[in-house]
């Protein structure tokens, strides 16, 4: 099954390599989303689950909800794509001819991230999580700046390396299951079985190595140093490491964990996700103070995020979990519509720097509040959904330790105020109106001197020169750019007033199968 | 035959020299030594795998080692040979954190951690004594070749401690377990991608051509804190 669905993939890349239009290599990448959301949507209403695709494929709920996420991140992402490169083919930053590279690593990215979802076998899933990296990296790199490569560069050495303990993790494991059962396997469904048979210790050990690859994955602290220079340098497509790459992370660290559940090592393997998380918090958050960079506030917000994501994960409760796997969907609805509009507004200013954007609300209204709207959802306050999951999460956590929920409410309020912080230093510089008082005093006296028809012109000149100074030509945002932040606003705002039967069954399908009740 | 005794002295010397190798990877500064150290532990490692393959007799370590003399004795040195000519760059000067001394110090640490922790771990495994201690000279590489990856400044000397953390990987599985064959030739793909993408990068970074730098230079629109 795996062969045919790369082969079909491949003739499909291929085919995507001919066309010479940017438009139908758009649509093609938008199709490739839209074809992956609507066949995950079908398995999950139509399969009998948990059921296998032949022999090396295997699906659940949690994958095909996690494919579901990863799907719709992506076809976001590809809408906004065309404006973006379009924007940055005029403006000499992108190289035409790397277009076709762009289009492929980017559709690359999602088939590779589909694989390793639904392979059964771990080392699949290890080979193909390897796959994303080297397609992420190519799209970091894209650009061609001595920045962008950096970047890529430490993106690919830190990921790539994090994941050869995730290796040695594997080894671990098969090791362990060759003991128990007599022969080696890699395949979850197996070790889900047999899981409480294995020797806590090296059952522990695996899970440690695991998790530093699968953590570098998801960029939790202390293995997060890639992301903020990959969110701050890539292009705005940045959008898919926040919806692709980190949650297939987390979804290794669910499947891990609940492999480690079932043994006596559990307690460990919660205070290693505790701590790595609220680590990842407290670490963030304090990045996040005083950051002028608006993409590399956002990309602390993911650190932040993913770190609550353990704290979910590692409290081990039904409920925590739930709750978890809801934060996962809507992270990614938040993240992206930050990410996009602060995209429209690097368009603007070529900058994502605090100090250069002034006049936010003339130049770009829509990205501004779009910036606004996405900081008050993505710090979890109602009437967005994130509200309900850090509220359940944090109380759950208390259950652990009430200490350890007051540090994360704490170190949360220091992330809230660092958005509210950048948002009203940014958004609150305005240059135009006294300067028009002083455009009259100059028209009064030109009118005065005004004699001569020459003088009219030279004024008109000196007019538009200082307008020009005064005001970047406002950036025209191409159709298609808002439209993708808009909806996944929407989408969040819609799910935090009614959270629908059908998503509260399958997340609960969710924990039945991973063993939580 | 060959007595089986006389085979694992061999390979225990062979394991001195691995560790070796790794430290030299650490404290080297000219590139090209570099790459030749990387290589010579790349056929320690086919070696190692091939002298099992005398001791055991299964076919699959026969093969195991001769993918790695193909790949990474032959394949992706002469790639990255060819890289380091085109950059024309001999010499990688700089440490960031890490001098080598203080590196080589700390490696010592590591293989120390790595023989405790495994003989913890491994308590309830039946490996002999050999075995064990290529778990542990192959974790020690690992651990070994991430520190080059930190303390190293030009990405071809990163690529090549990247290379070195996956022999570590490598030979900690040929000890440890016997991972299905299919699994060793996807991480060699894997290795492969990753060196021709890494390294191809790396001209752009490493290089010391002009055209490179005014290329660059001309191009710096991503303007974050450090071009400001």
């Amino acid at each position: 099954m795996i062969r045919y669905y790369l082969l079909i993939m491949g003739i499909f890349l291929a085919l995507g390599l001919i066309p010479k239009s940017h438009r139908l290599m758009n649509a093609l990448a938008a199709g490739n989303g839209m074809l992956h959301l609507i066949m995950s949507c079908v398995a999950l209403l139509t399969f009998d689950l948990p059921g296998r695709l032949g022999e090396s494929l295997y699906l659940d709920h949690l994958n095909l909800y996690v494919e579901l996420i990863t799907a719709l991140g992506f076809s976001a992402a590809a809408f906004y794509a065309k404006g973006y490169t379009d924007s940055l083919m005029e403006a000499g930053e992108l190289d035409p001819k790397n277009l076709k590279t762009f289009y492929l690593a980017f559709n690359l990215l999602l088939v590779t991230a589909t694989v390793a979802l639904f392979s059964d076998n771990l080392a699949l899933f290890w080979i193909f999580a390897e796959l994303t990296t080297v397609c992420a990296a190519m799209l970091v790199a894209i650009l061609s700046a001595r920045e962008n490569i950096d970047a890529a560069l430490k993106y690919v050495f830190i990921v790539s390396g994090a994941m050869l303990f995730a290796f040695l993790g594997l080894i671990f494991l098969f090791t362990l299951s060759e003991q128990t059962l007599g022969e080696g396997t890699l395949n979850w469904t197996e070790l889900a079985v047999h899981a409480s048979e294995f020797s806590p210790a090296l059952l522990l050990a695996s899970f440690t190595f695991m998790f530093i690859g699968f953590g570098a994955k998801a960029g939790v602290a202390p293995f997060h140093t890639w992301l903020p220079d990959a969110y701050a340098r890539a292009p705005s497509v940045s959008a898919i490491l926040s919806g692709l790459m980190q949650n297939l992370g987390i979804y290794g660290i669910i499947r891990m964990y609940a492999l480690l559940r079932e043994s006596s090592a559990a307690p460990q393997a919660s205070s290693i996700l505790i701590a790595a998380g609220v680590f990842s918090i407290a670490l963030a958050s304090f990045s996040m103070l005083q950051q002028r960079n608006l993409k590399r506030l956002i990309a602390f917000s993911s650190v932040e995020h993913m770190g609550l994501l353990l704290i979910g994960i590692g409290i081990g409760t039904p409920l925590a979990l739930f709750w978890t796997l809801f934060y996962m969907l809507v992270h990614v609805l938040v993240k992206e519509t930050l990410l996009f509009s602060a995209g429209i507004l690097h368009r603007q200013y070529r900058s994502n720097m605090r100090e250069d954007m002034k006049d936010v609300f003339k130049l770009q209204p829509r990205a501004a509040w779009g910036l606004i709207l996405g900081s008050i959802a993505i710090v979890g306050m109602p009437p967005f959904p994130l509200f309900p999951a850090k509220f359940f999460i944090l109380l759950e956590s208390a259950a652990i330790s009430p200490y350890l929920t007051l540090i994360v409410l704490l170190t949360l309020i220091l992330a809230a105020a660092s958005f509210a912080n950048f948002l009203l230093k940014a958004f609150s510089k305005v240059t135009v109106e006294e300067e028009e008082n002083e455009e009259e005093d100059h028209r009064q006296i030109t009118r005065t001197l005004a004699g001569t028809g020459e003088i009219e012109l030279e004024n008109v000149i000196v007019k538009a020169g200082r307008e020009k100074d005064r005001l970047p030509g406002q950036y025209m945002v191409r159709n298609g750019m808002r439209v993708p932040a808009i909806f996944m606003l929407a989408l969040a705002l819609a799910l935090g007033f009614y959270f629908p039967d059908s998503l509260r069954d399958l997340l609960n399908a969710i924990i039945l199968e991973l063993g939580y009740v | 035959m060959i007595d089986p005794l006389f085979l694992e002295g061999i390979i225990k010397i062979l394991f001195v020299f691995v560790l070796i190798s790794a430290g030299l990877i650490i404290s080297t500064r000219n590139l090209s030594s570099v790459l030749t150290t990387y290589t010579i532990q790349s056929f320690l490692l086919a070696a190692v795998s091939f002298l099992l393959y005398l001791i055991d007799g299964k076919s699959q370590l026969l093969l195991l080692a001769g993918l790695t003399l193909a790949s990474k004795v032959i394949l992706i040195p002469y790639f990255i040979s060819r890289i380091e000519e085109k950059i024309k760059i001999g010499r990688d000067l700089h440490f960031a954190y890490l001098e080598p001394t203080p590196s080589l110090l700390l490696s010592i640490g590591l293989i120390l951690l790595s023989y405790t922790f495994l003989s913890k771990v491994f308590e309830g495994l039946p490996l002999t004594k050999l075995f064990f201690f290529g778990a542990v000279i192959g974790l020690s590489l690992t651990l070994m070749g991430m520190l080059v990856m930190f303390s190293r400044k030009k990405v071809v000397t990163k690529a090549l401690g990247y290379l070195s953390m996956e022999n570590g990987v490598l030979m900690f599985g040929l000890f440890v377990t016997e991972l299905p064959f299919i699994i060793e030739v996807l991480i060699i793909i894997d290795l492969v991608i990753l060196v021709m993408l890494t390294t191809i990068l790396a001209v752009g970074m490493d290089s010391s051509i002009e055209e490179y730098r005014q290329k660059f230079r001309k191009l710096q629109v991503w303007t974050g804190v450090e071009s400001q």
